[in-house]
């Protein structure tokens, strides 16, 4: 893998981060080096602690007080900007707006019409026309998640941050909004990074797996996945992959057959 | 119910029984709103009977016709229009001017965590003196001109507009705030656009409640040292022992209070649509 350094969206370099409450300090994550190229699908998988949604929340630029150096296309990471989408884990829409202002609330600033004709074109890309109109509390939770998606692509940003996106959803559409993801990313080409703790989730979405270690927060191991698109989900190849991704977490652990999402 | 018997068997079935059931349950078809007026309507009868036969003391409960009566009497006279007129003025300009300051006070506390801790002790003890307590210091302050009066309603309106607001701005689930800080907003912006619109359920419920306080400050300060106003009119009925104008007046305050507050409630829920649609 020849990754040319102009190519790189995103440079993270010895990125260590801690919290402190008084007197002791905690290390979240400790000397995270990645770069990651234009364009290209980064699954972070990891257990609860080992401060995934924080590395997320740094390159977000919600979280500041870290040490080492986060650039994105060259430029240090000082605070939260367009340049980055951000999904949580909840949709986080602002109840009192419909689908349209929802999605419209990052590009308030540009003309009217401007405006507007994004909102559709994003309405449309994540298969929601029809409810335009609707409020939040009136979709289901697949389809808020959706408008959460499209809220966060319609400033364009260079990189869209997940943070288990689908974690809340139920498995089948779960695997709906992955295949969705998906279909977006092909035609948007945005480099996406997205926390997950569900293997599988990975192993369908990432050119690259990142798996992290707790305590303190690091890299264990980053796997390319070199398998064709629409990955099966059941292939032999898929298998082996999970298997080895597996093995990462649970060492001399016997794998159940029938390990499903 | 006159289906003869070669008919029935030409209906379609579900139309028979339609037929057959339809006259027992009609008496539980009567709209809710109907049958909560059954029992007042009730007892505006049995009252209107009970003071015609003299079971009740004409002069101490007057028949709802009296009632009505005198109403009207008021009403042509215009002396019902001017006692109307003034309180009604009274309870806007008082309400406006409180609801206007609970609602910068309330705003200033929710938004600084500071000016929230250095005030909200005070105002929240201030808060539970009663209305009538302040009425003696307001006349002393103020003089029995309009402004103790307005000064009271004022006050009244206050506590539950500057309440709500100060606890709705600070409650503001953190997570949509986060949503604002992902999308750059920041101060006048992320209150416009973040703060404002989630405190608004709770602001409007202040506002409902600051205007029932208005109302019964209103009295407060009619009572204690008026010459108009349906407050006056009560104790002048009072004074010359006429009870239907004391209950007439008390029936306008009761519609008045009803009328305004309908109206907040209908402006709220024009701004809170998106919760019910």
């Amino acid at each position: 893998m020849s990754r040319a350094a102009q190519n790189n969206t995103l440079q993270l370099q010895s990125v260590s981060k801690s919290f402190g409450s008084n007197g002791s300090t905690l290390t979240v994550l400790r000397d995270i080096d990645l770069s990651i190229s234009d364009g290209e699908f980064i699954c972070v998988v990891g257990g609860s602690g080992c401060g995934k949604t924080t590395l997320l929340r740094i390159l977000a630029g919600l979280e500041l007080n870290y040490t080492g150096s986060v650039r994105l296309a060259g430029a240090p990471v000082k605070g939260p900007g367009l340049d980055r989408g951000l999904v949580f884990q909840e949709h986080r829409l602002l109840p009192w707006l419909t689908v349209e202002q929802n999605i419209a609330f990052g590009i308030s600033e540009l003309p009217a019409e401007q405006r507007a004709a994004k909102v559709r074109h994003y309405v449309e890309l994540v298969g929601l026309k029809g409810f335009e109109h609707s409020y939040p509390h009136q979709l289901s939770g697949g389809m808020a998640q959706r408008v959460a998606i499209a809220r966060a692509l319609a400033g364009h940003p260079q990189l869209l941050l997940l943070d288990e996106p689908f974690g809340a959803l139920d498995a089948l559409t779960r695997i709906r909004m992955q295949q969705e993801l998906l279909r977006i990313w092909s035609l948007q080409r945005t480099t996406m990074i997205l926390v997950t703790h569900d293997i599988d989730e990975a192993i369908y979405l990432a050119d690259r797996i990142v798996i992290m270690s707790p305590r303190p927060g690091t890299i264990k191991r980053i796997i390319d996945v070199d398998l064709l698109r629409p990955r099966d989900r059941t292939s032999f190849l898929t298998t082996q992959m999970r298997q080895s991704i597996y093995r990462e977490f649970f060492a001399n652990e016997e794998i159940p057959e029938d390990y499903e999402i | 119910m006159s289906i003869s018997g070669q008919n029935i068997s030409a209906l379609p079935f579900a139309e028979t029984i339609t037929e057959e059931v339809a006259p027992r349950s009609a008496s539980f078809r009567v709209p809710g709103r109907l049958l909560g007026a059954i029992v007042p309507a009730a007892g505006i009868v049995l009252w209107e009977l009970l003071s015609r036969f003299g079971i009740f003391p004409p002069n101490a409960l007057p028949a709802p016709t009296v009632i009505a009566q005198t109403v009207i009497d008021l009403a042509r006279t215009g002396e019902l229009w001017r006692h109307m007129g003034i309180t009604l003025w009274r309870i806007v300009v008082g309400f406006a001017l409180g609801a206007t300051l609970g609602t910068l006070v309330g705003g200033f506390t929710g938004h600084i965590t500071l000016a929230r801790k250095l005030f909200d002790p005070l105002l929240q003890s201030l808060r539970n003196i009663p209305s009538m307590a302040w009425v003696p210091l307001f006349l002393l302050w103020l003089g029995i001109q309009e402004s103790s009066k307005i000064g009271l309603i004022a006050l009244g309106a206050f506590f539950p507009v500057y309440l709500n607001l100060s606890s709705a701005m600070s409650h503001v689930d953190p997570k949509l705030i986060e949503v604002g800080r992902v999308y750059r907003l920041s101060g006048f912006q992320l209150i416009r656009r973040v703060i404002l619109p989630a405190a608004l359920p709770e602001y409007i419920i202040g506002l409902r409640s600051g205007l029932g306080l208005a109302w019964m400050f209103v009295v407060a300060a009619e009572i204690m040292g008026a010459s108009r106003g349906l407050g006056f009119l009560m104790i002048d009925g009072q004074m010359t022992g006429r009870a239907s104008v004391i209950l007439a007046s008390v029936i306008l305050f009761a519609i008045l209070g009803k009328g305004t507050d309908f109206i907040l409630e209908l402006a709220g829920r024009r701004l809170l649509r998106y919760k019910t649609q």
